[in-house]
């Protein structure tokens, strides 16, 4: 029996008004990719990203999470999710890490990482909070469970946003710039974090500009160009000599 | 200054006290449900609550809370069907109909200063929630309700002082609080500037808790926003 | 005559507001406390009773001056004045809030400037500091017109022939209360979202220097 893809995209199509953003977008990863999405700003990545857990609800397409695909309706005209449930369980599933962390104001840093287990999966309290304080020492910031996120340097907040994302237990981390918003000094902590993931076998898709995290922690590279993948595959072909002209051009860029 | 009068001035309003407060706690707790009601059909989606919702709170809060309450006072007990109701032993009351048009005027201004609660909750707060899977009741629940009433805070205290205010034009439909005891005395010593004395001091006395009370709870809401205390020794 | 009673009465609070706002910004602590008693009474107190104040308290004071002048018997305040009077007290302690918030809103960067270039102390204010209180205040003054619109149907009970005094009169006369009350109540409708449109309309005008966002918080 052939695995079954972690998560799986097809023909994924979005318009922003006249602009057509996404022009069929596919991809699959397997247990344990770490895919690392590339592209100049405004290619679409973001919004890619954005459409394999809804947050935005792509006009066309497919998303299969573990075999089960995201059942979808047309409804006055606009193609939307038939059931807000599943929407609801499939989120559940995928790990989203955002580009401006987006923690919980007025929770504590070990607040946010129980609510989802505690509310939206309704575990037992007790243990979800063992396994926060667990999560919280991985990612370097145990001591910092019952500060407020104001009181948080930002590469510590994303340390939490990624604390709080693995604690839904998911299939797949989904990286929305990780870094962008942060100061070059607090990169590397995030970084680290995401590379010691990596390395456990954690399934990871990653929008971000790190051209040292694409071409060393991940074991594929997809290049988006005008809505569409330019090229993909491994990190030594596509850095390498095979890599496609527009690809060499867009990374001409940040070596200059 | 005449400290005889004074005291037995302020014996008389301090016994209307009970149906001041009686009033405002009734009329505060009805309207902030009843707010929270229209708001959910003002941000609820569906077209026709929204615009009924919007009328509402055009209605109440465009036009002074004397004339809503003369018309549930003296409006509806001119309908025959009204008079021989089932609510009519209740609607016949004063104070009844007092607390009626408190709470559908105050329902108005709180459903708009919780509408303006919700509008400043950070959306990748609620982002973030919907991507672990949350939406509908738990997501106002855990994340938007929380954020929402920690801003509405400030102008929903004032708007309970103004309540607490509203309650002397129940003495307008012969409910005895007060400012209708303190009318009373009035138009029967002509001592004007002593009465308002003893009865001002009650509004004011009376407001300081309300606005201490908003103050503490608002305070126990806002830890998150506080520098961050010192690290704990180990 | 409610819109008459409300105009006095906003021009009463204005010139109030003013100087309570100047009273509390002084930075004399005398000053500054009175200019907070009277704040804080005027906005603590239920609006009814200081219109019984003024009105009652006003008779009584005219009265007594009138027997000073050898004048026998009671002597009213007319009840337009009282009127104005009571919802003008009222309308200061908030306007005066609002005057003193616009003028901190006024950025001391601009202030600075403005000595920076050898402005003197009263043309500082008159040149800088009003336009932007003004300014600032426009949106505030706006609320206060709609507060003092609605409180002078509490002027009603001074037998003053305004709007709500008038539907009253009305209602009693014919029987047809909830007829009477449901007009009066959207004639005050149209009073306040008429002046609600003018004010908006003002603030477009006042904020043209400003970015579009800004007037919309």
């Amino acid at each position: 029996m052939p695995e079954v893809p972690r998560l799986s995209v097809r023909d994924i199509r979005k318009s922003f008004g006249s602009h057509e953003v996404l022009r069929g977008i596919s991809l699959e990863a397997r247990d344990g990719d770490v895919i690392s999405l590339l592209g100049a700003s405004g290619s679409g990545k973001s919004t890619f990203l954005r459409c394999i857990n809804l947050l935005e609800v792509a006009d066309g397409g497919e998303v299969w999470v573990d075999g089960e695909q995201i059942r979808m309706v047309q409804k006055g005209g606009r193609n939307r999710p038939a059931s807000q449930k599943q929407v609801d369980h499939i989120r559940a599933e995928l790990g989203m890490v955002f580009q401006s962390f987006n923690l919980w104001s007025h929770m504590t840093i070990l607040q946010n990482v129980v609510e989802g287990p505690v509310h939206v999966l309704k575990r037992p309290r007790a243990e979800c909070v063992e396994e926060a304080h667990a999560l919280l020492r991985k990612v370097g910031i145990g001591d910092k469970a019952d500060a407020y996120p104001a009181h948080l340097s930002g590469g510590q907040q994303q340390r939490a946003a990624i604390a709080r994302a693995l604690a839904m237990k998911p299939k797949v981390m989904l990286f929305d710039e990780p870094t962008s918003a942060l100061d070059p000094e607090l990169v590397g902590e995030v970084l680290r974090v995401m590379r010691a993931l990596a390395e456990e076998g954690t399934t990871m898709l990653v929008v971000t500009h790190e051209m040292g995290f694409a071409r060393n922690v991940s074991n594929r590279v997809a290049f988006m160009r005008e809505g569409l993948v330019d090229s993909m595959g491994p990190p030594q072909e596509m850095f390498g000599a095979g890599a496609s002209p527009a690809f060499r051009q867009f990374i001409g860029h940040f070596q200059a | 200054m005449d400290i005889a009068f004074l005291s037995s001035t302020m014996v008389t309003l301090l016994k209307a006290l009970p149906v001041t407060l009686a009033l405002f706690a009734l009329s505060v707790t009805i309207g902030c449900v009843l707010a929270l009601v229209i708001v959910w059909m003002r941000v609820g989606g569906n077209r026709y609550l929204a615009a009924f919702a919007k009328g509402y709170i055009f209605v109440f809060r465009g036009s002074p809370l004397l004339i809503q309450m003369f018309l549930v006072f003296y409006g509806l007990a001119q309908f025959d069907f009204i008079r021989n109701g089932p609510l009519w032993p209740l609607l016949r009351e004063p104070f009844v109909c007092a607390v009626l048009s408190l709470a559908l005027c105050t329902g108005g201004y709180s459903a708009e200063i919780f509408r303006g609660g919700i509008r400043s909750v950070p959306p990748r707060e609620i982002e973030a929630a919907r991507a672990i899977g949350m939406s509908g009741f738990l997501l106002v629940r855990r994340i938007i309700a929380p954020i929402a009433l920690r801003y509405a805070l400030p102008a929903y205290s004032t708007e309970v002082v103004l309540m607490m205010k509203s309650t002397s034009l129940a003495s307008l439909v012969t409910v005895w609080e007060v400012t209708g005891v303190a009318q009373r005395l009035i138009s029967h010593t002509y001592r004007t500037m002593e009465v308002f004395l003893c009865a001002a001091v009650i509004y004011l006395v009376l407001n300081f808790i309300v606005l201490q009370a908003m103050a503490l709870l608002e305070h126990v809401l806002s830890r998150h926003l506080r520098a961050a205390p010192p690290a704990a020794k180990v | 005559m409610t819109l008459a009673v409300t105009a006095v009465a906003l021009l009463i609070g204005a010139v109030l507001g003013a100087i309570v706002a100047a009273a509390k910004l002084s930075g004399n602590r005398v000053l500054s406390f009175l200019g907070s008693v009277y704040t804080t009474v005027f906005r603590g107190v239920p609006e009814l009773l200081i219109i019984y104040l003024i009105y009652f308290g006003g008779s009584t004071a005219v009265t007594a001056i009138g027997q000073a002048m050898g004048y026998e018997g009671f002597l009213g305040l007319p009840s337009f004045a009282a009127g104005a009077l009571a919802v003008g007290i009222i309308s200061g302690s908030y306007q005066a809030e609002v005057f003193r918030g616009a003028y901190l809103a006024v950025a001391k960067g601009e202030l600075e400037a403005a000595s920076a270039i050898g402005m003197s102390r009263a043309l500082r204010f008159r040149r800088i500091i009003m336009p932007q209180v003004l300014r600032y205040a426009l949106p505030g003054v706006g609320n206060v017109w709609q507060l003092s619109l609605k409180d002078s149907a509490l002027i009603s009970v001074t037998g003053l022939a305004e709007l709500m005094r008038t539907s009253q009169v009305a209602a009693g006369s014919t029987r047809q209360y909830f007829l009477f009350f449901i007009v009066g109540g959207a004639l005050y409708l149209v009073l306040t979202s008429l002046s609600d449109q003018v004010f908006d309309r003002a603030e477009r005008r006042a904020n043209r220097s400003m970015p579009s966002a800004m007037g919309q918080v």
